[in-house]
């Protein structure tokens, strides 16, 4: 359904891409600030996100590069009149955060790989100083997005103030994820007991933050679906690509709400709750890791899909 | 009409150049000749007669606009094919064209015509998204435009314009839609479809000047213009257009089909 919208894959995925990116710098960043040292569990986290976030921005931004008009027509460098200008327009003002944000998380991973020779300054002090940076800036990465989809009446389905916070929730949620996968990719055997310890624990922050990520981002989405529906006219009538019966409801119900929410956040919880009410000890397979976090992570995808085009295939009512 | 009376300047009462002497009446195509060379001097517009108390107004000195009769037009779609000559449009493309409403089961029913062009707005959505400032409503005549030297094809304003009148062209990778022909109109000749059109259903022309033909046309006729509810103040308007959709929940009993004569065959 993806052909021969004005905004098509690279689009949907950059939105995904940098979503997550920016959400996995600022879930390190807050980690960080929350009292990662040297090491411990908050440092495992902090190194993951720091490391993994700049990549999926890096290449959604070079994929919506790739499908400029004017990078099509051998204009390579055309796109750089971006930052010549200010102005209010939402996707300058994205750029700039884009250009800022990138440029201090890879700063901020790089403090993170240990043996590379730091040029200059104090590799913790850096990393500390761009941790601050990294929180507005990834928010704001993880907002405007939402906000240069929402900035227009003709695209009724987009033109709504919580499709922002809805996709600023699901960017710190798939970014929690891709941490939480890639956490999972290396085997656990042969660690000593200390190690282990900082492994269960910091999956255990991992997947409470995620299940509060997943729980906030339920009640947006039931706000979306209900103010649209209860809304008449232009609104009323895109909401409908997405309510049974619909040509996307299929996907959207499936895809992200069941798949992509209910079931990781489910799951979440059941693994948590033990620890959570009762203090015990949370011990998960890195195989069951991989899953829930898998599921969050394409529950973003379709849900970036499922919007943009829902907001293409649908505008204003009568003439 | 009332929302019309606040977009229309020739209406105004108050808003009324007081320089008697300049306003003996031109043929459009005089008209256009003496505004096409004075537009190349700001300047010169500005110190024209006693017209600043108009230009503040509105804003600006001259605003071009359209009037369309579609009780006139036929369906030919010489405009058209005048349009996609001029500016030699990409296969596939159009930045004007003809729709065709049917309504009603025989003997009860009707066949609209309804060309399409850029609404040239007051309040264009399209421009404040651009990321670059590659377009913009200008200053002197009114006429939204793009500049393909600037433009990076990013596509925001052909989301953002409520009408589709906007699409990439796969030529020069820029955005692109209808510019009342700058070309001509400043060379003091209509743009290519009004020329075009046997019907003569359009008329081309200053809305600021209440002298004009199209200001004359406006006032006389109740017209209307597309998807006034999108807060867009167009500066295209109709008269006797059918504003029949297929999904217009008013005639949802009737049989009703519009055919779009584009690639898209949904009116977006």
């Amino acid at each position: 359904m993806a052909e021969g919208l004005t905004w098509g894959l690279p689009v949907i995925l950059y939105l995904f891409l940098a979503g997550m990116g920016a959400g996995a710098t600022t879930v390190s960043a807050s980690m960080l600030l929350r009292g990662g040292g040297a090491h411990g569990v908050h440092h495992e986290i902090a190194r993951f996100g720091a490391i993994l976030g700049p990549i999926p921005v890096i290449i959604g931004t070079g994929l919506i590069i790739l499908e400029l008009g004017s990078f099509q027509n051998g204009n390579y460098f055309r796109f750089l009149n971006l930052l010549l200008v200010v102005n209010l327009s939402p996707m300058n003002i994205g750029t700039w955060l884009l250009f800022l944000f990138t440029s201090t998380s890879v700063v901020y991973a790089y403090t993170y790989l240990n043996f590379l020779p730091m040029p200059f300054g104090d590799r913790v002090k850096v990393r500390r100083a761009l941790a601050w940076a990294n929180i507005p800036l990834g928010l704001g990465v993880a907002i405007y997005t939402g906000v240069m989809l929402g900035a227009m009446p003709s695209r009724p389905f987009w033109n709504s103030p919580i499709l922002a916070f809805l996709f600023m929730l699901s960017a710190l949620s798939t970014g929690t994820a891709l941490i939480v996968f890639t956490r999972a990719l290396v085997p656990r055997r042969g660690l000593d007991e200390e190690q282990q310890e900082v492994v269960h624990k910091s999956g255990y922050v991992l997947a409470t933050s995620d299940a509060t990520f997943i729980g906030f981002e339920l009640i947006v989405v039931f706000l979306f679906l209900m103010f649209a529906y209860l809304s008449v006219g232009d609104v009323r009538y895109a909401i409908e690509t997405i309510l049974p019966g619909g040509p996307l409801a299929t996907l959207f119900w499936i895809g992200v709400v069941l798949v992509g929410l209910v079931i990781p956040g489910l799951l979440e919880l059941y693994f948590v709750i033990p620890g959570l009410l009762y203090h015990r000890k949370y011990t998960v397979s890195r195989y069951t890791e991989l899953v829930i976090a898998a599921a969050v992570i394409f529950g973003g995808l379709v849900l970036r899909y499922v919007v943009v085009v829902a907001g293409q295939i649908t505008g204003p009512v009568g003439l | 009409m009332g929302y019309l009376c606040g977009q229309v300047p020739g209406l105004k009462v108050e808003g009324l150049v007081t320089d008697s002497n300049s306003k003996t009446y031109l043929s459009r195509r005089k008209f256009f000749a003496a505004t096409g060379a004075a537009a190349t001097s700001a300047g010169t517009v500005a110190a024209a007669g006693g017209a600043t108390d108009a230009a503040e107004d509105t804003g600006r000195e001259i605003h071009y606009g359209m009037v369309i009769d579609a009780r006139l037009c036929y369906g030919c779609h010489a405009c058209t094919v005048a349009c996609k000559a001029e500016f030699g449009v990409p296969l596939g493309e159009n930045r004007s064209w003809v729709e065709y409403t049917e309504k009603g089961t025989f003997p009860h029913l009707s066949l609209g015509f309804l060309p399409r062009l850029c609404n040239q707005c007051s309040a264009p959505p399209c421009v404040p998204v651009c990321p670059v400032g590659a377009t913009w409503k200008r200053e002197e005549d009114g006429i939204v435009v793009i500049d393909p030297d600037i433009c990076i094809g990013c596509k925001y304003c052909i989301q953002a314009c409520p009408y589709d009148m906007r699409f990439l062209n796969v030529d020069t990778g820029s955005a692109e839609k209808c510019d009342f022909c700058i070309h001509r109109v400043s060379q003091g000749l209509e743009p290519a479809c009004v020329e075009a059109c046997p019907a003569g259903a359009r008329i081309f022309g200053d809305i600021n000047d209440p002298d004009s033909e199209i200001s004359h046309v406006i006032a006389e006729n109740p017209v209307t213009v597309l998807r006034p509810e999108q807060g867009t103040e167009p500066n295209i308007f109709y008269i006797g257009a059918d504003h029949t959709d297929e999904r217009d929940p008013r005639v949802e009993s009737m049989y009703v089909s519009v055919t779009t004569n584009r690639r898209y065959e949904e009116r977006r």
